[in-house]
């Protein structure tokens, strides 16, 4: 399958015009240091760099990328970096919705199994025993905090408490959490990473 | 490095770490937020307890409990990019999204396998099973004192199933993947094997019958005070704060790189449980994490206890065939 039309999900591609007279050695020695952190491996050749990442640190600049080349091409408008990065985080940003909202349908699919058990759990209980009135502490009633409620009698709210433990809700709010941050990610790490690389290029 | 000698034990002497109060940085910067970073926590704290307090029985409830901790939670987030105890810390969009999918578990996929074999579970089977009722007298004592004792004896609970973490290679297999973050940021304390969260959440506080308020009043103690174990903001803690509870200070020398600096300060809220059983030390440090600060993936996370475990009971068990081959002299 050709995944050139979506590979853009966690792709990165970049391209910048290296300084007037900067060579190709030059701008790839400005870049190394980033490509010397721990669980970063690298290959270099004349015009290309090709480099992966395992397990790589928090703290390493280029952490949200798991490997990708880079190279330098040389026109007639000057010589022009071109990156491909590959991340798996965004990957797997893009695709955490989905396991979010499969997550929600095994709620409702559970709530549904559980609900005989849930009425009949209700009914049981309301009969079993009424919990008597407790007095605050003289100290609390001193001090002005309000007086516990009465217990509630009516197994409506035993059951809707009971029901509410099977919510999707939670689910699709983190599902709606990693769309957004998906787009602010694919956009951040974007222009950090061009912002990155120009620093290094134009670094005296 | 020479590492510094704490009690029998030699703190410091595989990775850098800072033990003493008096060597540690404070906050630097104008006096306004010198004095914001200074008054912050016990401000927050009491506020909070006052609020649990009074609040009419409308408001006081889980739902609000619920609101008034994501929005601490944010705030705190705030303040993490505002004064950040250490650069090497600050919160990437990777992290974030890392540490929001562990949370995410938490509310979802934990809470409804909880529901079935989680401490309420366990606890209700075995209140049904015996007469409880001579616990009636705890929901008689002062608020304020029945929300100290839940919070007190759960964290109590927790400082033994931590320390057990580290002391049985079993359960450490569980709790190893949340010590291979590499720095502390707000919602840290999620992130790791959804085992561990089950086993950390076991409490005993639950056996007792209790008032709502005071459950409300003790989550409140573990959201103003807890939470700062795993933060990257610099504060002047106030010296009784330190001594009673739990910092991020504590807390990061527990994440220290160093083996021995690790096995220090076990509790979560209630430090003052690590000064009784003589793992306290009063220290920081920066650098975190296990191998040298590998960061370990979500999947390694999910799986580490069993595979881990697996090549553990295949050492031990399971005879290998090959031959032994001897060293040639």
């Amino acid at each position: 399958m050709n995944t050139r039309f979506i590979d853009w999900i966690w792709h990165i591609r970049g391209s910048l015009a290296l300084a007037p007279g900067q060579s190709s050695d030059e701008a790839f020695d400005k870049l190394d240091p980033l490509f010397r952190e721990a669980g970063t491996s690298h290959e270099r050749s004349r015009d290309t760099l090709t480099f992966r990442k395992k397990d790589q640190a928090a703290q390493d600049k280029m952490s949200v990328f798991d490997g990708g080349v880079l190279q330098i091409e040389t026109g007639a408008a000057g010589a022009v970096l071109r990156y491909h990065l590959i991340s798996r985080a965004l990957l797997f940003c893009f695709l955490a919705p989905l396991l979010f909202l499969s997550f929600a349908g095994l709620t409702i699919g559970i709530g549904i199994l559980e609900k005989p058990s849930i009425e009949a759990a209700a009914a049981k209980k309301d009969k079993k025993k009424e919990k008597a009135v407790v007095p605050l502490n003289p100290i609390d009633r001193f001090l002005g905090a309000p007086a516990p409620e009465k217990p509630k009698k009516d197994d409506k709210d035993k059951s809707e408490e009971q029901k509410k433990k099977y919510s999707p809700t939670p689910a699709y709010v983190f599902a709606g959490f990693f769309a957004i941050l998906y787009v602010v990610g694919r956009i951040l790490e974007d222009r950090l990473i061009k912002s990155l690389f120009k620093k290094k290029l134009l670094d005296q | 490095m020479d590492g510094v000698r704490v009690g029998k034990r030699v703190i410091g002497a595989q990775a850098p770490v800072i033990v003493g109060w008096e060597n540690m940085p404070k906050v630097e910067g104008g006096p306004v937020k010198r004095f914001i970073f200074t008054w912050f926590q016990p401000t927050m704290l009491f506020a909070l307890l006052a609020f649990w307090y009074y609040a009419p029985n409308s408001i006081a409830k889980a739902s609000t409990a619920i609101g008034i901790g994501i929005g601490f939670k944010i705030l705190l987030l705030m303040l993490e990019w505002v004064n950040p105890r250490h650069g090497s810390w600050r919160l990437t969009w990777k992290e974030f999204t890392t540490d929001l999918f562990y949370v995410g578990l938490g509310y979802t996929v934990l809470k409804t396998v909880d529901i079935y074999i989680g401490d309420g579970a366990i606890i209700e089977a075995i209140q049904n099973a015996f007469d409880w009722e001579k616990f009636a007298w705890f929901i008689g004592l002062p608020l304020l004192l029945q929300a100290f004792l839940i919070s007190f004896i759960f964290d109590f609970g927790q400082y033994w199933m931590h320390r057990g973490m580290h002391n049985w290679h079993p359960l450490w297999l569980t709790h190893a993947p949340h010590h291979y973050i590499t720095q502390l940021n707000i919602n840290k304390g999620a992130v790791g094997n959804p085992v561990e969260l089950f086993l950390i959440g076991l409490g005993v506080g639950g056996f007792f019958d209790f008032l709502p308020r005071a459950v409300l009043l003790a989550g409140t103690l573990r959201l103003a005070v807890g939470t700062y174990q795993h933060i990257n903001v610099r504060f002047n803690t106030p010296r009784w704060w330190r001594f009673l509870f739990n910092t991020t200070e504590h807390h990061s020398l527990h994440h220290s790189q160093d083996y021995e600096a690790s096995r220090s300060n076990y509790s979560g809220t209630w430090i003052i449980i690590d000064r009784m059983f003589g793992t306290c030390v009063d220290g920081e440090a920066e650098l975190l994490g296990m191998e040298g600060g590998r960061r370990m993936s979500i999947r390694e996370a999910m799986v580490y206890p069993f595979t881990e475990g697996w090549k553990a009971f295949k050492e031990r068990y399971v005879r290998s065939d090959r031959p032994v081959v001897v060293p040639a002299e």
